[in-house]
């Protein structure tokens, strides 16, 4: 019995030994060895597979650092990176989404202004001083935390040239031309949807809805988010109207409200559809080598803003910078991780990241190489892109809590007939003053 | 009252009983308070876990409801009682709220009449009792994230399997958009909520296992109808298994979160959304933790109240 006892113990005591000895090493991991600095680096973009491109890179010129990735999903990464901060875990570098994180963790993240000097020479002024006021403008407090990657932007329409080319059609530039596309469509088609879009989502929902809204009266979105503008002003309105007027005309399908972001993409993939609302950050489309590395099949596609509703109005986009890359506090190399950051918008770094399309690099003077866009379609579908991001009327906020709670579903109870846009708007007002929703410079 | 039985209520009447008991007693303590350290020492560390589990969760809560801060919980603001009064007075937490209590007397209803019938079915020896039972139990089994996904796609509109077998079979004009309407979307949390009497199942072909054979053979001889044994027999003699399955089936609607958010989604409009959903969507965006806290304290205020009403009826009951 006595012998049992003292093995139990001896066990005991070897197996706490060894979970010690692999807590410290795991602490170790997150500092310096053997003169080599480990750097953490959470994020959600860019992709696992091109980050893990960058990474090698970056480590290949850089031998004493390594950088340990973990990559999330982007819902996951919103919860994840502020109770990573708060719980102490050892974060580097992190990537922040800006209009959707920035203002949660900045109080953990360093200023730029203190890790500046640390990047390498040029790198700073390589990026677009546009882009850096913009991602300074989301904090609540106006301060510069993170350096965006580049801009996304949206809505924006992708189409399938081969179909249109096919049925010897040119993307659609009005409400007019669109409806009479989408009879050709329906009569010649018959199996083929005509426009692909996601209403289930209610940050889906705001996004479509603002772009309309854009068309006639450039800034409103950034107006009423920023707590200067009424959502139930006469133009907001006649946006709910106008995107209600897109089904009530058969432009678009109301089978399309119960279709969740993401799943709309599969018939466009399919070649089942043949123009699909989605935004920028699926620029990928354009790309033939991009298409074929996501096993899509389709032969060309093009790219085009959302047809303007109105007439006098003009095609517009609400875009933001996004991909911001930050130090945290709490970091214990911020130098090295200025070095990492500085990499990522060096010439070797942009070119890994750039070419995957998800954002329009904000690096200046980058260019993709010659061989991405192969069609006539995609060159002229990035160029539009590209001009509607960088010259966005609006900024792409949105107040989260506000959006999922009363937007999203004021929204679709006026695309489903449950409500006129006045009551939808008014509604939205009512609940946007209530207190419920922080909003504004706080 | 005489003396005398006050004293023997006391156990102070000399020569009695209590003489002779006092001895005894002091024989016993010893090893009973020795069985008490020993229950303590071993309950302590789970005492200890549960109180800092509930305690510190709990204050930390409570702490928190009062601020207006993000999930870094720094720079927080304090805002007293405000995010009570806001969520409190928010139509949509009491829709949330409303939503909540439907679900709950419809999981009882279909508990206590399905559940109880199914069992029944069960326990009268069916042939096929085992393929049955698999089939009740299996969605309680499945995850109900997953269930409830899988269910979900079942009613998209465009390419939906329900749509799909509709059009097939020539009842095209059936098919609609289930989640866009109210009804339908109502309709459709209550099939996945019936598909979870697997519980009250289990509940109920356990407790029959225990019921006196012998009452059932009195009735049969005295003439009872099958229906008249269910009905004036078994569904009374079962009233403590029927608290059971009314208390897991309230505090389960409570908990159905994930059948809500990953069906409807909470569709059309936030109507058919939940108070989980409703705090899950609380949480997300700058400075809404306090808010989110507050309603969540709401919640188990509330939920605390129905278990306390319960106790008190359960009590009276015996």
């Amino acid at each position: 019995m006595r012998s049992r006892l003292k093995t139990a113990a001896i066990l005991i005591v070897a197996t706490t030994g060894l979970i010690g000895l692999v807590g410290c090493q795991a602490q170790a991991g997150s500092g310096s060895g053997q003169g080599k600095v480990v750097l953490n680096y959470y994020t959600w973009f860019p992709s696992e597979a091109i980050l893990t491109k960058a990474i090698a890179g970056f480590e290949k010129a850089n031998p004493n650092i390594t950088v340990n990735l973990k990559e999330f999903t982007n819902t996951d990464y919103q919860k994840a990176l502020p109770l990573a901060l708060s719980g102490g875990e050892p974060v580097d570098i992190a990537g922040v989404q800006i209009d959707a994180m920035t203002n949660t963790v900045k109080d953990q993240l360093l200023p730029v202004s203190k890790w500046k000097s640390d990047l390498d020479p040029g790198i700073y002024s390589s990026i677009d001083a546009k882009a850096l006021k913009q991602t300074a403008n989301v904090a609540s407090d106006g301060k510069l935390y993170s350096l965006p990657l580049g801009s996304i932007g949206s809505a924006v329409m992708f189409y399938n040239a081969t179909i249109l080319k096919e049925l010897g059609m040119t993307p659609p530039k009005t409400a007019k031309d669109f409806q009479a596309d989408v009879a050709v469509i329906k009569a010649k088609k018959p199996g083929i949807l005509p426009v692909a879009t996601a209403g289930k989502d209610a940050w889906w929902q705001e996004e479509v809805l603002m772009t309309l809204a854009e068309q006639d009266n450039p800034g409103i979105s950034s107006q009423i988010i920023s707590g200067t503008g009424k959502w139930n002003q006469p133009a907001m309105i006649a946006a709910l109207q106008t995107y209600k007027g897109m089904f009530d005309s058969g432009i678009l399908s109301t089978d399309s409200l119960s279709v969740a972001y993401g799943d709309h993409n599969t018939q466009f993939n399919d070649g089942k559809a043949v123009f699909l609302i989605d935004a920028t950050w699926n620029d990928y489309y354009l790309s033939a080598a991009a298409r074929k590395a996501a096993k899509n099949d389709l032969a060309d596609v093009g790219a085009v803003a959302i047809p303007v509703m109105h007439a006098g109005g003009k095609p517009a986009a609400r875009a933001l910078t996004e991909g911001g890359l930050a130090i945290p506090t709490t970091s214990k190399h911020p130098a090295e991780a200025a070095k990492f950051i500085s990499y990522m918008f060096s010439k070797a770094g942009v070119n890994t990241w750039g070419p995957d399309l998800v954002v329009i690099p904000s690096v200046k003077g980058f260019s993709l190489p010659a061989d991405t866009l192969t069609t006539p379609a995609a060159v002229d579908g990035l160029k539009t892109i590209t001009s509607l991001v960088l010259n966005a009327t609006s900024a792409r906020h949105s107040n989260q809590a506000f959006n999922n709670a009363v937007e999203g579903n004021s929204i679709l109870d006026v695309l489903s007939g449950k409500k006129t846009a006045k009551e939808a708007a008014d509604f939205m007002q009512s609940e946007w003053t209530s207190g419920r929703y922080p909003h504004g410079k706080q | 009252m005489s003396t005398e039985t006050t004293l023997r209520r006391v156990g102070q009447v000399p020569g009695r009983a209590t003489s002779v008991a006092r001895p005894a007693r002091r024989r016993k303590r010893g090893p009973q308070l020795k069985s008490l350290l020993i229950a303590c020492v071993f309950l302590a560390p789970l005492a200890v876990f549960y109180g800092i589990y509930y305690f510190y969760g709990f204050g930390f809560l409570a702490q928190v409801s009062t601020e207006q801060v993000s999930l870094s919980f720094l720079s927080a603001v304090n805002v007293g009682w405000d995010n009570f009064r806001l969520v409190l007075t928010d139509s949509i937490f009491q829709r949330s709220l409303l939503n909540n209590l439907a679900l709950a007397a419809f999981s009882v209803f279909v508990a206590l009449t399905l559940g109880f019938l199914v069992a029944m079915m069960l326990a009268s020896g069916l042939r096929a009792r085992r393929l049955i039972y698999t089939v009740v139990l299996l969605p309680s089994l499945i995850p109900l994230s997953l269930f409830a996904t899988v269910f979900g796609r079942m009613l998209d509109t465009r390419d939906g399997a329900i749509n799909e077998l509709l059009r097939n079979v020539g009842l095209g004009f059936m098919a609609q958009d289930w989640i866009v309407n109210e009804p339908s979307a109502y309709a459709a949390l209550g099939i996945l909520l019936t598909f979870m009497i697997g519980l009250p199942v289990i509940y109920y072909t356990a407790d029959l296992g225990q019921v006196n054979g012998s009452i059932l053979e009195a009735a049969t001889l005295d003439g009872a109808s099958v229906w008249q044994i269910f009905r004036l027999i078994l569904f009374p003699v079962l009233r403590n298994t029927h608290t059971t399955v009314i208390i897991a089936a309230v505090l389960g609607s409570f908990r159905a979160f994930d059948i809500v958010f990953f069906s409807t989604g909470g569709q059309p409009g936030g109507r058919t959304g939940i108070i989980g959903t409703y705090i899950y969507s609380s949480a997300l965006g700058s400075d809404r933790v306090g808010f989110a806290a507050a309603a969540s304290i709401i919640v188990l205020v509330i939920a605390l109240s129905l278990s306390l009403v319960q106790l008190i009826f359960g009590r009276k009951n015996k």
